[in-house]
């Protein structure tokens, strides 16, 4: 009786760490979705900021299992892996998640379009706040282009992949 | 069990109870931190990020596949709809080239006889390690490649990484299974280059845009676009003789290199294996020394006797 009750005390407790730890995972999951070499296939080579919409995601919806250093971790992670500044990716997912979670009340239960809208918003301020600090770490003002392009592609992508986390969301998170 | 998972409870509770504020302050603090740190002392973290890329290498060797096949897919695709213009293009080419061959050729023999003759010493081979792009940058304002070759390939740090076309990039960092290469488009790229025909030297300079910059040119060198350009060898990092690209102007007037090798379409490359004759020569001074000794000593002992 008591085994049983240990064994399912158990397996309650690997979900939950499951459950906490998934949209870290996730997160993860989308800084090596970036690195790919998509550029092969459509011929441009900036990436969609797929992380950046993952942090989005979960800051407007599950910011409990998306805690801030969870977010810095996710963006250290992508400044170690592509060997850009360090702090950089980090700092951008920061601001992100700040400006989403401020907002977050305003947001839940919007259409989606709202939703896709707002990130929009988010996507041009932290890509200019982005441009802002390369210049500055650099020492030289950067073309804005590559970041007009990353901002339009991560704009345009974002419904497939807020698709794929509301899925992930509603097959592996129990509601709070 | 369930006691050290109460444990775990207990010892992540307060930490949880830290207000999100604050843990928010910290972490943009941290950011900026490191920020600082790297713009300061850039090589202190180089060891995390090979550790990092290393670890991540085969989840991309793995994903990368599919992304390769679907790249092969589409570019096959166009070949398809475009194969009565390539068949012509290849036509014309192939007769140009055939008359460059018969040129080739006879230069190729003009110029082992005049070795032969001058008694030259050849440069040293240049052996090649052909890797898969597994990992791009990932941002807008770094331009890396991640390629599925290593130490263990032996791969270095320094090499020269060309694909079919000419050059790419240089590795910087090497794991044991994997390499970054720094792209010529990247910022921190600096390439020393030399101009066919006239032999003027400069650097080209990655600016993040797809044409790199041409600068430290001397003061009384004409350029005129269109001029081939190749990397000169000097600084002891890449091989001389390398196809880099065409010289260009843009729009303000800036003279630019146009790359042979276009950037997002590179899936596999070649690192370069190649012995600086500086490298040797350290190695070979001291061996010299040595038979010089050794004569000076023979000298010495056949004049004794």
């Amino acid at each position: 009786m008591s085994m049983i009750s240990t064994e399912t005390n158990v397996a309650h407790r690997l979900r939950k760490i499951f459950e906490r730890t998934l949209p870290f995972i996730v997160a993860l999951f989308c800084v090596i979705l970036s690195m790919l070499p998509f550029g092969l296939v459509s011929g441009i080579i900036i990436a969609p900021a797929f992380a950046l919409m993952a942090v989005f995601y979960w800051a407007l919806y599950r910011p409990d299992l998306m805690p801030p250093y969870a977010v810095f971790f996710t963006g250290l992670y992508q400044d170690l892996l592509s060997g850009g500044p360090l702090g950089l990716w980090s700092f951008i997912y920061l601001c992100a998640y700040g400006m989403i979670v401020s907002q977050r009340l305003f947001f839940i239960g919007k259409a989606f379009l709202a939703i896709w809208f707002a990130f929009g918003i988010v996507a041009i301020l932290v890509n200019l706040i982005m441009w802002g600090i390369v210049s500055l770490y650099y020492a030289n003002v950067m073309s804005l282009w590559p970041i007009i392009g990353q901002t339009a592609l991560s704009f345009a992508l974002y419904p497939f992949m807020g698709k794929f986390f509301g899925w992930v969301q509603r097959r592996f998170l129990s509601v709070v | 069990m369930s006691d050290r998972f109460g444990q775990v409870e207990r010892i992540t509770l307060p930490f949880r109870m830290i207000s999100y504020r604050l843990s928010m302050v910290l972490m943009i603090g941290l950011s900026c931190a490191l920020l600082l740190l790297g713009r300061a002392e850039a090589y202190v973290f180089d060891e995390a990020r090979e550790k990092v890329q290393e670890a991540t290498a085969p989840i991309l060797e793995l994903l990368s596949t599919p992304v390769g096949m679907m790249r092969q897919w589409f570019s096959g695709m166009d070949d398809f709809l475009n194969v009565y213009e390539e068949n012509r293009r290849l036509r014309d080419e192939n007769a140009r080239l055939l008359e460059w061959q018969a040129v080739a050729l006879e230069l190729q023999q003009t110029n082992e006889r005049l070795e032969a003759l001058l008694n030259v010493q050849a440069g040293p081979g240049i052996g090649y390690i052909t890797a898969r792009v597994i990992g791009d940058s990932g941002g807008p304002f770094v331009h890396a490649f991640i390629v599925n070759a290593g130490e263990v390939d032996r791969a270095a740090k320094g090499q020269a990484v060309i694909d079919t076309q000419g050059l790419v990039g240089h590795v910087v960092a090497v794991g044991e299974h994997s390499s970054r290469v720094l792209l010529i488009s990247d910022l921190n790229s600096r390439v020393p280059i030399v101009f066919e025909d006239s032999y003027y030297k400069a650097v080209m300079v990655g600016d993040n845009s797809p044409l790199p910059l041409i600068e430290f040119l001397g003061e009384d060198d004409v350029l005129t676009p269109g001029k081939r350009v190749v990397t000169s060898g000097h600084g002891g990092l890449l091989p001389p003789g390398l196809p880099v690209g065409i010289v260009v102007r843009d729009e303000s007037g800036l003279l630019r290199v146009d790359p042979y090798s276009e950037e997002s379409r590179v899936d596999h490359v070649r690192l370069l294996e190649f012995e600086f004759p500086n490298d040797v020569d350290e190695e070979g001074a001291e061996e010299t020394d040595g038979e010089q000794v050794g004569l000076l000593n023979s000298d010495a002992t056949a004049g004794a006797q």
